[in-house]
């Protein structure tokens, strides 16, 4: 017997679900016909949500439950972006082991600054934790913020803001220091500001597209390999 | 056009559940990342057909951030802190991202006029 209870929660459920994907279309349509960078439409279905649930007294575990399984997409999402992946072993093979290296060492040097200044400043584990991961694409990067015991929401937060920092300041600030080649600022915005950063300078050219969205990948490999280590031994003689 | 949906979903179904095995044996990385790097390698050895996978995954990339939307929202759960340290989180963000933007930038532009470099003396010569 299916009892009303569960056709009530069932439905809630679907409601809840409903109303996030139609608001993102909202946005992403939005973001389509303006083409503006910063009118993100993760950011902004964020910032219609909150004030919904407030307002219709919704506490956000019940909300949190409902779209779980928008939630447990997060790891075929993963797997999906092994297809870029796989493009451009092809089309970018020569310079591997020089990018790669370059990538190691940007990674290692963002995450310990951005996880020992939280830990000094704000002295709270997981936000450290969220705050060193939030160059990497978000579905990796909430996959190692639950691996290190982060906080999902600020991971999510701050993968946002680095990535629009990256997308709208990266390119004027590039060249302002004299990073001018495509193949540089490609690389250096995919590895800052992963996705979003991507897909913004993308329309720039082919070449910047290729080189962000390499960047935008290595870096995720090699912070999900390294990240729980760096982190391990950063607390280990922090605390 | 269906066909190429179901072909898609269980390729990635199947390099998730491997990958799921794998971490089992070896919990060193998140089993989607052994997937993933399970379906980078069967693209790349063509056991996996590109060209049938390719529509369904670019849709998948281009809509996938809805799914963060919800945990995105449980920010609700955190006005405390960003009431206490919300500049302070802000600008730890700002700077770490650009100081990575100029590493990454800097450095791969001075090796790229170096090879630029090496190349003009061998083309002189």
């Amino acid at each position: 017997m299916i009892s009303p209870t569960f056709i009530t929660t069932l439905s809630a459920g679907l409601l809840y679900i409903v109303l996030t994907i139609a608001v993102y279309q909202v946005y992403a349509r939005l973001q389509k016909s303006l083409k503006k960078a910063w009118l993100n439409p993760m950011l902004l279905s964020i910032l219609t949500l909150i004030p919904l649930l407030l307002f219709f007294n919704v506490p956000f575990e019940q909300y949190y439950q409902a779209t779980y399984p928008l939630n447990k997409l997060l790891e075929p999402a993963v797997v999906a972006l092994g297809f870029p992946l796989y493009q451009h072993l092809q089309t970018i093979r020569k310079q591997w082991r020089h990018i790669l290296i370059l990538l190691l060492m940007g990674v290692f040097i963002a995450i310990s600054i951005s996880f020992i200044m939280t830990l000094w400043i704000i002295n709270q584990y997981d936000i450290a934790v969220s705050l060193s991961l939030k160059s990497v694409t978000t579905p990796i990067g909430i996959a190692l913020t639950e691996q290190l015991n982060g906080n999902n929401s600020i991971t999510a937060f701050a993968i946002i803001l680095a990535g629009l920092f990256g997308a709208l300041l990266g390119p004027p600030w590039l060249s302002l220091i004299n990073v001018t080649s495509a193949k540089a600022q490609g690389l250096a915005i995919g590895a800052a500001s992963h996705a979003l950063g991507t897909a913004t300078i993308s329309k720039v050219s082919y070449e910047h597209a290729a080189y962000s969205s390499l960047a935008l990948i290595i870096s995720a490999v090699v912070t999900a390999i390294f990240s729980p280590l760096i982190i391990n031994t950063l607390a280990h003689f922090l605390q | 056009m269906i066909g190429h949906i179901i072909y898609s979903i269980l390729s990635v179904g199947i390099c998730l559940l491997t990958g799921k095995a794998i971490e089992i044996f070896l919990p060193i990385l998140p089993a989607s990342l052994y997937g993933m790097m399970m379906f980078t390698a069967l693209l790349h050895y063509r056991l996996l057909n590109a060209k049938r996978i390719q529509p369904c995954i670019e849709w998948a990339l281009a809509n996938m951030a809805v799914c963060f939307v919800p945990a995105g929202v449980g920010i609700i759960n955190h006005f405390e802190l960003i009431k206490n340290h919300g500049f302070a989180l802000v600008a730890i963000i700002f700077l770490t991202t650009f100081l990575l933007l100029t590493f990454v930038g800097l450095s791969y532009q001075r090796q790229l006029n170096k090879q630029a470099s090496v190349d003009d003396e061998g083309l002189s010569k």
